[in-house]
């Protein structure tokens, strides 16, 4: 068979000359092609030729070859039933045949085998806790199917795609290769331009009432919610929306409270019919870099005092809040969101007030356990959005304060590095590990640079682009501020590398965790290696990992069967298994939550991004004042970035009653028509939505009686 | 030198307010129906003790959150060496809480005379004033109540912080039993009703008892109210 050589010319001109196609038993044979738009076509042969020219770099001569050998292999084999993908299989299959593989590349076909359709349109995918069952959902898994196999052929590299197929790295939400991650921003931007988004059948002008103006902003977080893959933050919510609060007596405050609330809760909107990802950041006391800054208020205009003057309304918001937060749903059952992040700096322990309010949030800890307390010791300051990405502020964002607006923060791309895998490859040796530590994180960052640029090329097309929304310029400035994006670093399965390597968990000696300890740091000055070479900031975070710290275990148990099976965690038989998440000490031994606290905050100032500890609940439900003991000692005596406390909850469907712990059945009416809710990673959700791996950490997780 | 048979690290729910860490001593002179901790009362001698060095050694590393030990059981009076315990512990700078049964006053007036506890939370298994409910709650054929009773008194009239508690079972305790008991333990006294909680109880026919809910707990306390300042329901 002759290899033909290609030598990737592709004419100008776009035009072919025809050639009469084929005509064996040309009377008895007229063949028709079903077509992927839904037509019968007669079969012609230039259509083929045209296909190639149109989409890849393939010679005029070579495509004629090809399309005159694709026609006489359809007419050889006398098939009934003649469809445009079979046609474009069987000239991939010649393509091959003829050594014209990068063709085939560009010439492939993507999406989903009949069977994948049918199981994925009918039965529940479980890959992420928040995504219901439904139409929409389905949606968006097929769509998805496509957009990762897009991803992996045409925005990253070969050696980052296969990198990420075997397992080496994870490149999270692939599917929504066209968005950026997650995002942090403002209310003032809304409360100064109105609801003006672009495609949108109307306009609003900026609101005068804060009903109107918590409308926009949910609308909004929609609309945002459409165009990022992740979480979409509020940075000081109730402190910004304190001036349009005054004279709002207590009532009116609580209603508003819940409809902020309730709406953030219930619309099920975009990515598939899930919430919205949704963070409000809190404060109670006024944070310095907003106190002196003029405050916009009723109908989007200056109002000629300046935040602080608002803390009162501030605070009456943000007790408000709590209050609803504490009764939970209809059914008494948390909020899965908006997630609430309360701050808290040096300022707060001599603000007045803060006690009661420390008091009421812990009560809210215990009861539902939706309280986020994020440390921001030593005037950092930090807007938290996912469930545990802060940006530190810097010189030049701190200028940006004074036009609060101008906050909007990003992060484009999370890509995780398996650490267990590096200590199998490494077998025992220091060097070795480290040499491929550093290998993983430069492929990190070419993987960053190539999201950045595909990014960078659907921004460019501005507001006639799939990222209109993120190129729109209401303040002068395209709303997604390239300057201020940055590229996540995670890791996963801190523990099990350090287990493989020096053969005890992190817990298990102080040099088993001094040498995690040095591998994070490791991770941070490679890090700041890349922003050196290649311009992006490459902060690290804390995976939240739940699909991906089951995924690669698993690949790891296929791959490195031996080294794996002995440090795994989970039930190997039910096929529960998974890593550790990211820098957490094993979770199912019984390590006190002082300890955690602790421990975990010897790792926190290395990761810039964002951490946070989860003190376990279960069904215990400490009274507000110890929880309120144990915040401020952690503030105090540990450099921990973030608490949470996580209790449990069976709610019964039948009777309605919900009791704290995980039951088979309703301890009232004995029914198992129950739902577990806890928090997955960062988030509650129901139990039956969780994947296997995290079934398994489930099940393992230790719960102090206290705590 | 000391029998322990239990530590738990850090608990937040054994002290409200406080960080602490808690101690379980073996045996009972009790055998109630709905106790949790059936194992180290019935079968105490199958766990293995746990050394006093490990816990100091957790203690004063965690000294910076840990305020204090709560020691339980079991019985803890029944052991005489628990005023060594506690002033153990006190030496150590932290604060002790008790929990006991009341039914040793000698023991609980001479760790209170010796400033060896800082808190102590009595558990009152039914009405004092009807001894034959007293004798079912605690699952004994023969009991002294004067003995509780002493321990009440003892309680109510010394300046130790303190509170009482009831674990309030359907089938054994009423609102009426609540009311009764809230009569007995003194107007300026913290009481506090728990929910009883239906898992590995020491009667196992008691696994099957439906809790009371909580609303209904909150009646009995607001029913309690009228006799007792502070009143609070837990679980």
């Amino acid at each position: 068979m002759i290899k033909m050589k290609d030598n990737g010319f592709r004419p100008q001109q776009m035009s072919v000359t025809l050639e009469p196609t084929l005509q064996e038993d040309a009377t008895d044979l007229t063949l028709f092609v079903r077509t992927s738009d839904e037509e019968i076509k007669k079969w012609d042969r230039n259509k083929i030729t045209e296909a190639l020219l149109r989409e890849t770099d393939i010679s005029e001569d070579a495509a004629r070859i090809i399309a005159r050998e694709v026609e006489k292999l359809i007419f050889s084999l006398n098939i009934e039933n003649v469809t445009a993908p079979l046609i474009r299989e069987l000239t991939n299959a010649k393509l091959i045949e003829y050594g014209l593989e990068h063709i085939r590349r560009q010439h492939t076909r993507l999406g989903v085998p009949l069977y994948d359709a049918r199981e994925i349109i009918i039965n529940h995918n479980k890959e992420n806790a928040n995504v219901p069952h439904g139409p929409e959902a389905t949606n968006l898994t097929l769509a998805e199917r496509i957009k990762k196999e897009f991803a992996l052929i045409e925005v990253f590299s070969q050696d980052v795609a296969d990198a990420h197929m075997r397992g080496d790295i994870h490149l999270h939400d692939l599917g929504m290769i066209d968005r950026p991650y997650c995002s942090g921003q403002n209310i003032e931007y809304v409360k100064k331009f109105g609801l003006n988004l672009p495609n949108a059948i109307s306009i609003a002008r900026p609101a005068k009432h804060p009903e109107v103006l918590i409308e926009q902003i949910i609308k909004f977080s929609a609309a945002l919610q459409g165009t990022f893959a992740g979480a979409i933050g509020w940075d000081a919510f109730n402190i910004f929306i304190a001036p349009y609060l005054i004279g709002v007596d207590d009532t009116r405050m609580k209603q508003l409270a819940q409809i902020l609330i309730y709406e953030f809760a219930q619309q099920a909107v975009a990515r598939g019919g899930q919430s919205i990802f949704s963070d409000i950041n809190l404060y109670w006391e006024c944070p310095k870099h907003f106190e002196d800054v003029p405050a916009i208020g009723p109908g989007g205009k200056p109002t000629g005092n300046t935040y602080s003057d608002y803390m009162e309304e501030a605070q009456r918001f943000l007790k408000a809040l709590f209050e609803v937060y504490y009764d939970g749903d209809a059914l008494g059952r948390p909020f899965f969101f908006p997630k609430p992040n309360v701050h808290i700096t040096e300022k707060f322990f001599t603000t007045e007030g803060h006690d009661n309010f420390l008091y009421l949030i812990s009560k809210v800890a215990s009861e539902k356990g939706n309280t986020y307390y994020v440390f921001d010791r030593g005037d950092t300051a930090k807007i938290s959005e996912c469930c545990r990405l802060a940006f530190q502020l810097r010189e030049s964002d701190l200028e940006d304060a004074k036009q609060p607006w101008k906050m909007r923060y990003s992060a484009m791309q999370n890509v995780t590095v398996n650490l267990p895998r590096i200590a199998y490859e490494a077998k025992g040796d220091d060097t070795k590990l480290f040499e491929i530590l550093r290998e993983r994180v430069e492929l990190v960052a070419k993987a960053h640079l190539q999201k950045k640029a595909f990014i960078s090329k659907l921004l460019n097309l501005g507001k006639n682009g799939p990222l209109a929304l993120l190129a729109m310029e209401l303040d002068g400035e395209p709303y997604y501020r390239m300057q201020r994006a940055t590229f996540l670093l995670g890791m996963l399965g801190l523990n099990e590398m350090v287990q493989a390597h020096t053969g005890q968990e992190l817990h298990e000696s102080n040099d088993a965790f001094f040498f995690g300890l040095k591998v994070i740091s490791t991770m941070k000055k490679l890090a700041d290696e890349m922003e050196e070479k290649y311009g992006i900031h490459m902060p690290l975070e804390q995976t939240p990992a739940e699909s991906t710290a089951y995924r690669l275990a698993m690949l790891d148990m296929k791959h490195y069967p031996l080294q794996a099976s002995a440090v795994v965690k989970g039930d190997k038989s039910r096929g529960e298994i998974y890593y550790t998440n990211s820098t957490y000490m094993n979770i199912s031994v019984p390590i006190s939550s002082i300890e955690r606290v602790k421990k975990d905050g010897k790792i926190h100032p290395l990761i810039e991004a964002g951490a946070l500890t989860h003190v376990w609940l279960g069904e215990h439900k400490p009274a507000p004042e110890s929880i309120a003991n144990f915040v401020e000692k952690t503030f105090k005596n540990t450099q921990n970035a973030q608490i949470a406390f996580s209790p449990e909850f069976t709610s019964c469907l039948d009777c309605g009653r919900v009791v704290r712990g995980l039951n088979e059945k309703c301890v009232y009416c004995g029914s198992d028509n129950i739902e577990g809710i806890t928090r997955v990673t960062g988030f509650f959700s129901k139990i039956n939505s969780w994947n296997k791996g995290k079934l398994g950490e489930l099940r393992d997780r230790y719960r102090d009686k206290a705590i | 030198m000391f029998n322990i048979k239990g530590f738990i690290k850090t608990s937040l729910v054994d002290w409200d307010g406080k960080i602490t860490s808690v101690i379980f001593l073996p045996h009972c002179n009790f055998r109630c129906p709905f106790c949790h901790n059936k194992d180290l009362v019935l079968n105490p001698n199958e766990f293995e003790n746990i050394s006093i060095e490990g816990i100091d050694s957790f203690l004063l590393e965690n000294r910076d959150f840990i305020d204090g030990v709560v020691i339980t059981g079991g019985e803890p009076t029944l052991h005489e060496n628990l005023p060594d315990l506690c002033r153990h512990f006190k030496k150590l700078g932290l604060l002790v809480k008790l929990d006991t049964n009341g039914s040793n006053p000698e023991m609980l007036r001479y760790l209170i005379k010796q400033k060896l506890v800082d808190y102590v939370a009595m558990d009152i298994k039914a009405p004092v004033s009807d001894a034959k409910k007293y004798h079912i709650s605690a699952g004994l054929d023969n009991l002294d109540i004067e003995k509780i009773k002493k321990s009440i008194d003892i309680l109510k009239n010394t300046n130790i912080e303190s509170e009482f508690r009831t674990t309030v079972v359907p089938g054994l305790h009423t609102v009426e039993d609540v009311i009764e008991i809230s009569k007995s333990i003194g107007k300026e006294s913290r009481f506090i009703l728990q929910n009883f909680s239906p898992k590995n109880t020491l009667d196992d026919k008691f696994t099957g008892i439906k809790p009371y809910q909580r609303e209904e707990l909150e009646k009995m306390a607001m029913a309690a109210k009228k006799y007792v300042d502070n009143v609070k329901v837990r679980g």
